[in-house]
């Protein structure tokens, strides 16, 4: 019983550090807005270049 | 080319839409009525004791206070229309029935009854909701529009004799003028043709503005003296066009192109004679009013029209007129603003160039003939590519 | 809970100095101080207080989620979407756009906004992933031919009935919400069109519309195309480009533009019935009446919750305002239609928490609106926080936007041929063409409206290049005038944001707050600031 009851508490012990370490780099995340400079200053303009350079089948029919 | 004896009658009297012959037909006391779209039959407004007046601005060199109304960026055609009537230049009317063909041109009739700018006691305002469709849900629908927005209001209000046999009457002249317009037209088919598409223009559309009672014999008069008529001993043009698109009610503009070399053999647009001229045939069974509601709704080639049946058909009558007109290409044009024929003339262009290899020309154009620099250089620039073509035997 | 927001004051009191709000009120800073310059881009995220803050930065997460399950759905799809199509890479931008969309709300405004906004990044995620796996395109999928492609300015529920099949909104995703998401997606779509020869003077929408056609980017579904002559001209001319570049067989639902006629109804109706007997025809699947009234229920639903919204949104405390109610009320009604249930469950947790703030008298944005203002015309897509911004920066709460008037009636679910009637009543009354086109009537509706709404400020959108609504300028203004309403057009090109640019449209407002009313900004940051180079 003491076995279990050490192990759970072990596991929630994990657990709620995950949860800490998850919230603490997402948070972090959100608050620099990490996530938008990313994609305006860096997968934007690579996918921009990837669609200017398409030759698309551009026609009326 | 020897002068029409009714030219310059027929030119003066275009310059004021309330010209002499309107106000004889008034003075006798019958009702004008005025419309803006080929939606609206016009055999419908020539009923006993009417007649229809297509509505034009002509002359109209501002349009400042429809602006204030309905802004510059508006179509300046329905802006024309609206200054004139601010004007007071339509106070001869006793009704507008209207067409929500366009967003701008119910604007624009809006504005008939919100500021009531016709000083007529009689004068009320309808206005049709135009179909989109040539099926025959769409037909029953058009027969439900005209009866409720032209029929019915023409008798309630002006108490106009709707019968069956009246509107049988109204056809039998209707097409008695068709006969005569399209007789005169016939004449541009021809290698070297006794009339100019100008001159041709001039007439049609004293046919449409001009009570028909009152045009008819000078109509009549034209063409035996069309039939008689010397051309001219070479054709005097370098090319032959068809003119496609909408509104164009100024016979100058069909002038400039031919002062630019080329005759326009065919007019396919708003106050055009394709259509409008047609005769309309009743069939046995069929009330004069179906056979309208009908006739119209089969000859209509409005950009409006969305299904695919009436979409070809707007192509294959550019097509038809281009064949039997002979002509070398095609001017597609648009009123700016006018949406419609904007997309139009976009695809209508790639398909003669491109799938039928037709030459043709795009142009956009104002409601008033001022600055027409540009479009002499276009359409010099375009006859002559077209006179190029022929030189190289259409290579 | 107040033990909690009592162990949290001291926190908010603390860090209050970085809250923009309160930097506006004491004059050293505001909503706009955290940005860099033209991007858009936020060199942080906005601290709301501890509470409102946790409430975004959940959001947030539930929102990563969303995508990230949507990528799990149909990774390949998805990766090959990027690839191919342009408007895909606009959807990078989604986080910045709900960024946008609710800056300075806090509180329960900031929960039900992130609530409305939630439902429909969950619809729209599923949609792009659903499109994508059966794009023919890129491969094709289960169900490539048992979608239905049809105009999205059609409301969809009627084609509930077709048991098996997909309805699917074909310019949705290449061209109206991902203009929403970025301004800078259309006009390149534009230009292919007018590359063409289509002039520049014609709806920058169905412009864009017919770019998306002409480069060959609308997904590749279906067997048949369902256009329409809704709302407006451009979009009835546009359908001809899409008709041939398409190349389905088609079918254009027609319906009365002056919905408002007694006559209107047997038409449009036997036109919806038509269209039902096309898609029978091509897909050979019968229609299903019970199947429609199952999803006819839940729209009657939503319209009823609808409808009591609207008698909240009349009081000073309606915690549902602005943007929050505009856009979702738009999708809701547009795209959902009532094919959705989870819009449902959003409804009824959103107007719980509508009528408990009522009942505690919450007024929104702190109590700071100034003017109350009905949002007409059709409005500015590549503007969507332009409401957020009016209230933030002058106090003028968007209590209502014209596309919210959209079909509101019931629908007999019990009783078919009342039903069809219902059904065609409410089709006619889509986005925009119920109000700029069909007859005076539908927008001089606007004083009515203002009026029942308790507003003081109607704010006329002004499409540089709307047919209907051009037409009405001068007695707009004179009936304003008349009947004692503060009125400012705003000028716009409603997909173009090159010919009237978002700061071109502020300043219609400025000038009018400023001038004609001599009212001082809350947020002096937010009176002009440079957003050009902002998605």
């Amino acid at each position: 019983m003491k076995k279990v009851c050490k192990f759970l508490l072990k596991v929630l012990g994990k657990l709620t550090v995950i949860g800490l370490v998850t919230f603490a780099v997402t948070f972090t995340i959100y608050m620099t807005n990490a996530e938008n400079k990313l994609i305006y200053y860096v997968v934007r303009p690579f996918l921009n270049k990837h669609y200017d350079s398409q030759v698309r089948d551009r026609r009326i029919v | 080319m020897k002068d029409l004896k009714h030219l310059i009658y027929f030119e003066n009297l275009l310059q004021n839409a309330q010209n002499e012959l309107v106000d004889q037909a008034k003075a006798a006391g019958q009702h004008a009525l005025g419309y803006n779209c080929y939606y609206v039959p016009e055999v419908l407004l020539n009923l006993p004791g009417c007649f229809s007046s297509r509505l034009r601005a002509p002359r109209c060199t501002s349009t400042d206070i429809a602006g204030y109304y309905m802004t510059n960026r508006s179509c300046p055609y329905a802006r024309s229309l609206l200054e004139r009537a601010i004007e007071g230049g339509y106070n001869y009317l006793d009704a507008l029935l209207g067409a929500e063909s366009c967003a701008t041109m119910d604007r624009m009739e809006e504005h008939f009854f919100l500021l009531n700018p016709v000083k007529n006691d009689k004068f009320f305002v309808t206005q049709l909701d135009p179909p989109m469709k040539g099926d025959n849900i769409n037909l029953e629908y058009y027969k439900v529009q005209l009866r409720v927005k032209v029929l019915e209001p023409l008798r309630d209000k002006l108490g106009v004799d709707i019968s069956d046999e009246a509107i049988r009457q109204a056809v039998e002249k209707h097409n008695r003028l068709c006969r005569v317009i399209t007789e005169i037209g016939k004449l541009r088919k021809l290698d070297n043709p006794p009339i100019t598409g100008y001159e041709f223009h001039v007439i049609q559309l004293v046919s449409q503005v001009c009570p028909h009672d009152l045009i008819l014999p000078y109509l009549e008069e034209t063409l035996d003296e069309l039939k008689t008529r010397e051309p001219e001993p070479k054709f005097p043009f370098r090319a032959r066009v068809v003119v496609a698109g909408s509104e164009i009610d100024d016979p100058d503009f069909t002038k400039l192109i031919e002062t630019c070399g080329a005759m326009v053999v065919a007019d396919r647009y708003c106050f055009g004679s394709f259509p409008s001229r047609e005769e309309i045939e009743i069939y046995a069974n069929e009330s004069a009013f179906d056979a309208i509601c009908r006739h119209y709704l089969h000859w209509n080639q409005c950009a409006r029209f969305m299904d695919g049946g009436k979409i070809d058909q707007r192509t294959s009558e550019v097509r038809r007129l281009y064949d039997e007109f002979k002509a070398d290409g095609i001017i597609y044009e648009n009123m700016k603003f006018c949406e419609f024929w904007s997309y139009e003339k976009v695809l209508k262009s790639h398909i003669f160039i491109n799938e039928q290899h037709i030459p043709t020309c795009t142009i956009e154009k104002e409601y008033a003939l001022g600055a027409v620099g540009q479009l002499r250089t276009r359409f010099q620039a375009f006859i002559e590519s077209l006179e190029i073509k022929q030189i190289q035997g259409g290579k | 809970m107040k033990l909690l927001d009592k162990m949290i004051a001291p926190v908010d009191k603390a860090l209050e100095r970085f809250d923009p709000l309160w930097q506006a009120e004491h004059g050293v800073g505001g909503l706009r101080s955290r940005y860099y310059d033209k991007t858009g881009v936020a060199k942080w995220r906005e601290w709301r207080g501890v509470k409102s803050t946790l409430v975004d930065y959940v959001a947030w997460i539930n929102n990563l989620l969303a995508m990230a399950q949507m990528v799990a759905s149909a990774p390949v799809p998805i990766l090959k979407g990027f690839w191919e199509y342009r408007w895909m890479g606009s959807y990078l931008g989604t986080f910045m756009f709900i960024d946008r969309l609710f800056e300075g709300f806090r509180g329960p405004e900031l929960k039900i906004a992130h609530m409305n906004m939630h439902a429909i990044v969950q619809s729209l995620t599923k949609k792009i992933a659903f499109g994508l796996k059966n794009d023919g395109r890129l491969g094709g999928g289960p169900d490539t031919e048992n979608i239905i492609p049809y105009d999205e300015t059609i409301s969809p529920l009627f084609l509930m009935g077709f048991k098996g099949l997909y309805p699917f909104p074909m310019q949705t995703l290449p061209e109206f919400i991902i203009c929403d998401i970025d301004q800078h997606i259309e006009p390149y779509y534009i230009d292919v069109a007018e590359s063409f020869g289509l002039p520049a003077d014609v709806c920058s929408r169905c412009a864009a519309e017919t770019g998306v056609a002409l480069d060959d980017a609308f997904l590749k579904v279906g067997k048949v195309m369902l256009s329409t002559n809704m709302p407006c001209n451009a979009s009835e001319a546009t359908s001809m480009f899409q008709r041939r570049r398409i190349d389905k067989p088609d079918f254009p639902i027609t319906l009365a533009m002056q919905h408002q006629a007694p006559e209107a109804i047997p038409y449009s109706r036997a036109t919806l019935e038509a269209a039902i007997a096309f898609v029978e025809e091509h897909y050979g699947v019968k229609y299903d009446w019970d199947e429609f009234a199952k999803y006819a229920r839940l729209l009657n639903e939503q319209n009823n919750i609808e409808l009591e919204k609207w008698e909240i949104f009349k009081t000073p405390y309606s915690a549902l305002c602005g943007i929050a109610e505009t856009l979702y009320r738009l999708y809701e009604w547009q795209s959902v239609n009532g094919q959705e249930s989870h819009f449902n469950k959003n409804d009824r947790k959103v107007i719980k928490l509508m009528r408990k703030c009522y009942e505690q008298k919450h007024e929104p944005f702190g109590g700071k609106t100034r003017h109350r203002a009905f949002l007409w015309g059709p409005s500015a897509v590549y503007y969507c926080d332009f409401p957020t911004w009016v209230q933030n920066c002058w106090g003028i709460n968007i209590v209502l936007n014209m596309d919210s008037t959209m079909g509101f009636n019931m629908i007999d679910t019990e009783d078919r041929d009342k039903g069809m009637d219902d059904l065609t009543a409410l089709t006619q009354r889509a986005t925009m063409r119920h109000h700029a086109v069909g007859g005076w009537e539908n927008v001089n509706a606007v004083w009515e409206w203002a009026k029942r709404f308790n507003c003081d400020m109607v704010l006329m959108n002004d499409n540089i290049a709307c047919n209907g609504m051009l037409g009405v300028h001068g007695m707009m203004e004179e009936q304003a005038r008349d009947l004692g309403f503060h009125f400012i057009f705003i000028e716009h090109d409603l997909q173009d944001s090159r010919t009237v640019s978002r700061q071109d449209m502020r300043n219609c407002v400025n000038n009018y707050m400023s001038v004609v009313l001599g009212e001082k900004p809350l947020d002096p940051t937010l009176v002009e600031f440079d957003d050009s180079d902002a998605y």
